[in-house]
């Protein structure tokens, strides 16, 4: 199969097969998140159909890296923004402005996918799931995180450290299996 | 602002800045950390990455017919938006430019329909919330327009009977009893009027209504008891809120036959 960075190169070149083999190979993830953070199908799909005319119009975007992970982390921001838009929240996050170097990890998670990463972190110990999970689907701070389940904040800063760490380690030995 | 933070703990928050959880006020002191310092650099990398993989434990599939749907869609914006790929000529350098515009267009046209569908869900909830209001206001109206029909029906009645009061008339049709009453001095302060029945064969009369006087002349006041059931009726002075027994003489007492 065609990796996502490879069908981003083509649609670059306004290939219209290749953005059609993009959707069909991305919509699920993108409709999953949206929907998983906003419980709401509607409001998934318009994001859905905005993630991807996005990639269409600007497809520069996308620089290297895992595309599957690139896409999940703008499909996670702009959900998070419309979903706090609609709530008239003001925005307590700022997406990490920091460019990550992506080279390793284009290399070692290029065919990572759900179901792997599903049983990476499942072999996490609840503690450390949680207050991932919730950061990265809920959209907020780990001061929030350490309100709402009544952890020390020094804890939860430890437990993402941690997890982030052991999920890593998990996916590149599920890799090389 | 926040406090500055040392090595230590900047170090600790480099995790949850890779994972988006760190508050909006930390965020500069982290992410000048991070380009300065080559473990946290490092450490930024392969955590960043990570965490972008979290959203793929949610991928599930969609609705075949809303995948449909979705597709449907896209694929038509964008194949609106292919420049044919024929060779260009003079003559038909100004009909590209029109195409080329015209699939712009449509997908500056997608793309604004798509930022303003966000909005418009918004504006419909805002709008079936209105709805809901003028529904119950509507429903009220109704009621309102209801009970006045009622009311001008059973006071113009010639089969009403009519009893003079003190201020004013009595009237009863069937179960329903009003009082019509003009030129109603008004209360002292803090004072209102209120209304008293009598049930048939009950030795204590029961709390009914309060009013005060219509600034119009005429104060028409429906009484809510079933006047089939009533001996009699009474108005007398009494603190707003109403009594549960009158406190003070009646301004009149109007049997009902």
């Amino acid at each position: 199969m065609e990796d996502g960075a490879r069908l981003m190169e083509r649609v670059r070149a306004r290939d219209v097969d290749a953005f059609e083999r993009l959707y069909d190979t991305y919509h699920r993830l993108v409709f999953g998140i949206a929907l998983r953070i906003a419980a709401d199908a509607a409001l998934a799909e318009d994001v859905t159909q905005s993630i991807f005319l996005k990639l269409w119009t600007s497809p520069e975007a996308f620089r290297e890296g895992n595309f599957a992970g690139w896409l999940s982390r703008v499909t996670r921001n702009r959900t998070l923004d419309v979903v706090r838009s609609r709530a008239n929240r003001s925005t307590t996050e700022i997406p990490a402005d920091v460019p990550a170097d992506a080279s390793t990890d284009a290399t070692v998670f290029a065919n990572i996918d759900a179901q792997r990463v599903r049983g990476a972190l499942s072999a996490l110990s609840e503690e450390q799931r949680t207050p991932i999970e919730m950061g990265f689907f809920a959209g907020i701070t780990h001061e929030e995180i350490a309100q709402r389940t009544g952890v020390p904040l020094g804890t939860i800063k430890t437990r993402i450290r941690t997890g982030l760490r052991r999920l890593r380690e998990a996916l590149s030995e599920a890799i090389s299996r | 602002m926040s406090e500055p933070l040392d090595r230590g703990g900047l170090i600790d928050l480099v995790a949850a800045y890779a994972l988006g959880v760190v508050p909006a006020s930390e965020c500069g002191q982290v992410a000048a950390f991070i380009l300065a310092d080559a473990d946290a650099r490092r450490e930024y990398d392969e955590l960043r990455a990570t965490a972008n993989l979290l959203g793929l434990s949610a991928e599930e599939p969609v609705d075949s017919n809303r995948a449909a749907r979705m597709k449907e869609r896209l694929m038509a914006t964008v194949r609106a938006d292919v420049v044919p790929r024929a060779p260009l000529s003079a003559t038909r350098t100004s009909a590209m430019w029109g195409t080329t515009l015209a699939a712009a267009a449509a997908v500056v046209f997608a793309l604004v329909s798509v930022i303003q569908n966000f909005g418009l869900r918004s504006d419909l909830h805002d709008a079936q919330a209105r709805v809901a209001t003028l529904q119950t206001r509507l429903d009220i109206d109704r009621r309102t327009v209801a009970l006045d029909r009622r009311m001008l029906t059973d006071l113009t009645a010639s089969d009403s009977k009519r009893y003079t009061v003190a201020y004013g008339t009595v009237v009863k049709r069937g179960a329903n009893v009003y009082l019509v009453l003009g030129s109603l001095p008004p209360p002292p302060h803090g004072k209102v009027y209120q209304a008293w029945t009598l049930a048939r064969g009950a030795t204590t009369v029961a709390p009914s209504v309060t009013f005060s006087p219509s600034q119009s002349g005429i104060t028409l006041v429906p009484i809510p008891q079933d006047a089939g059931n009533l001996a009699a009726i009474a108005v007398s002075v009494e603190p707003e809120g109403g009594s549960r027994q009158p406190t003070t003489k009646p301004a009149f007492v109007q049997p009902l036959s």
